[in-house]
């Protein structure tokens, strides 16, 4: 049966208007800058004896904050001042009108209360939480081992937090940035460890026969999300946060690994090669049947679920590694930076860290904008991002 | 009664990894329930065992190699395996098989490989007769690389299980 001539040259549109369109390469990151979301802020060096130190480090994450395009007072829709002197920082925010929609004080070292101050101002303007008080933790072999590092959001503040001498790989900052937990090969096998950050208390946590790896806290911190292989397999199972009380959440021929939890705790998205290459999943984190999460990339792997729960990103391998990230609603996947692995989603769902190899890169997915935050630490990798 | 379902268990997936040119056959163990389904529970640990520790002996067997992002104990491989599996059968000492990977995965994932890997092995030990329990695995992913360079030959040396006979 002929469809009649109206269809027929109808059809015939609909593909030279598809040909029409600008060829995308599937594989070529494309980036979508939205000048229109950032607001205009005008800055005024803060006053005081520690104020030059403090607007220093303000100015940095207002500008990395990615929400703000900064202008002069007359410009600007907020206006920002404040004073730092002697472990003190008072700031304040007014709009236009001279309304005051943000006055604190915050106590600290002048860097420190900055960054807290640069969250409030971001939250209060943007109503997303900030990222500059958050820390980050990444495994670096600048010692001649692999070792676990930590570090302020903005690779400030590098502190050698392991000493293992062994291999210590696959760290995980709890969401409040209270512990840290990681694979240590101390034991001669591969464990998972616990370190209380303020007191520097470890405790060895999963020690199962075979390797076990792949820490994720849940977000409540309550739990803990890992790989498995004591049961002959490498699976996916939730412990409690001291070790105890394993569930098997997998039960397949293949290699389960890199789970992230949905922000309620409700799910978990990891990496399965069950059906070939490695290829993401998303399963209860009570057990149930786990869903595929397409990414339009057949090498998937070390997904990051970002805290407003909209979006997963991960690594695609494309030729080398790249960073992608899909849209859980729509299904929409695009690529956001190429020459990366194991990208870590922060606490605006904007922001991510990623490894290039040689260096961690701090990257807005909204603007395509990267900063490099860490490098010159020899190979570093897996980095882990607080919320 | 598990031992017997092992048994049962390791002659199938002995077969399945002779004739399987398939990577990652799905439906191995259709048919059975629960945890063996997927695999062999690996026995407790013997604590102070450190694969690259003094107490193992990691030169008394050559490595098994596998092919990219593989797991499966390919048919050039099974003379090896054999010839392990017969030397093991006659001494009594527990095994540790450490899986590798080389570096074109990511890392995380490549741990788990390696695991995958070290776990076909001793799968087939088991399926020529070794007892499980004398065999624990762990994985190294793509670290301690037995050739740290990154031609094509370096990346299929670095992609093995080996061997530790604990002493």
């Amino acid at each position: 049966m002929k469809a009649p001539p109206i269809f027929r040259s109808l059809a015939l549109a609909l593909v030279f208007s598809s040909l029409l369109q600008p060829a995308v390469a599937q594989d070529a990151p494309t980036i979508t800058v939205r000048k229109s979301d950032a607001v205009n802020l005008a800055l005024t060096p803060l006053t005081g004896a520690e104020g030059t130190a403090a607007t220093r480090v303000l100015e940095n994450d207002l500008g990395l904050a990615g929400a703000f395009a900064m202008t002069p007072a007359e410009r600007a829709s907020f206006i920002v001042t404040g004073t730092a002197a002697e472990g003190s920082l008072r700031g304040e925010v007014k709009d236009r009108s001279g309304s005051v929609v943000l006055a604190k004080t915050y106590s600290g070292s002048p860097r420190a209360a900055a960054h807290q101050f640069a969250d409030d101002i971001v939250e209060t303007i943007t109503g997303v939480p900030g990222i500059a008080s958050t820390r980050i933790a990444f495994v670096s072999t600048r010692s001649g081992k692999k070792e676990i590092y930590t570090a302020d959001y903005d690779g400030a503040n590098v502190k050698q937090l392991t000493n293992d001498g062994v291999i210590s790989v696959a760290p995980a900052l709890s969401p409040d940035g209270r512990k840290l937990a990681y694979t240590g090969y101390q034991s001669g096998y591969a464990d998972i460890y616990v370190i209380d950050l303020a007191s520097g208390a470890r405790n060895r946590i999963v020690k199962f026969p075979g390797t076990n790896s792949g820490a994720a806290f849940s977000p409540d911190g309550g739990r803990i999300a890992c790989s498995v292989s004591k049961d002959g397999n490498p699976e996916l199972y939730v412990v409690g946060a001291n070790g105890g009380g394993g569930q098997r959440l997998t039960r397949t021929r293949g290699v389960e690994s890199s789970p992230s939890w949905s922000p309620n705790g409700s799910e978990i998205v990891y990496s399965s090669d069950e059906s070939g290459s490695p290829k993401l999943f998303r399963i209860g984190s009570n057990g149930g049947t786990a869903r595929a999460v397409a990414t339009g990339h057949s090498y998937s792997t070390e997904p990051s679920w970002s805290p407003d729960g909209k979006k997963v990103a991960f690594t695609a391998r494309s030729g080398g590694f790249s960073i992608g990230v899909v849209d859980l609603a729509s299904g929409a996947s695009r690529l956001v930076a190429s020459g990366g692995e194991d990208p870590a989603f922060g606490a605006n769902s904007r922001h991510l860290i990623y490894s290039t190899g040689s260096s961690l890169i701090l990257l807005d997915t909204q603007s395509g904008k990267s900063v490099p935050i860490v490098t010159g630490m020899g190979k570093v990798s897996e980095p882990t991002w607080s919320r | 009664m598990k031992f017997s379902l092992f048994l049962a268990l390791s002659a199938c997936c002995a077969l399945a990894l002779s004739s399987c040119a398939n990577k990652k056959s799905e439906d191995l163990y259709a048919g059975a329930d629960g945890d063996y389904v997927t695999g062999m529970p690996l026995p407790d640990r013997v604590e102070g065992s450190n694969f690259f520790g003094s107490g193992v002996n990691r030169t008394q067997f050559p490595p098994v190699f596998f092919g990219y992002d593989s797991y499966t104990v390919s048919d050039s491989e099974l003379a090896n395996v054999e010839s392990i599996a017969r030397a093991m059968r006659g001494f009594p000492n527990d095994v540790i098989i450490a899986g590798f990977t080389d570096d074109r995965g990511t890392e995380e994932y490549n741990r788990g490989l390696g695991e995958r890997r070290a776990q076909a092995v001793r799968e087939a030990l088991i399926g020529m007769g070794v007892e499980g329990g004398r065999i624990q695995t762990v994985s190294f992913g793509e670290d301690m690389p037995a050739d740290p360079g990154s031609s094509d030959a370096a990346y299929a040396a670095n992609r093995r299980a080996e061997f530790g006979v604990i002493q």
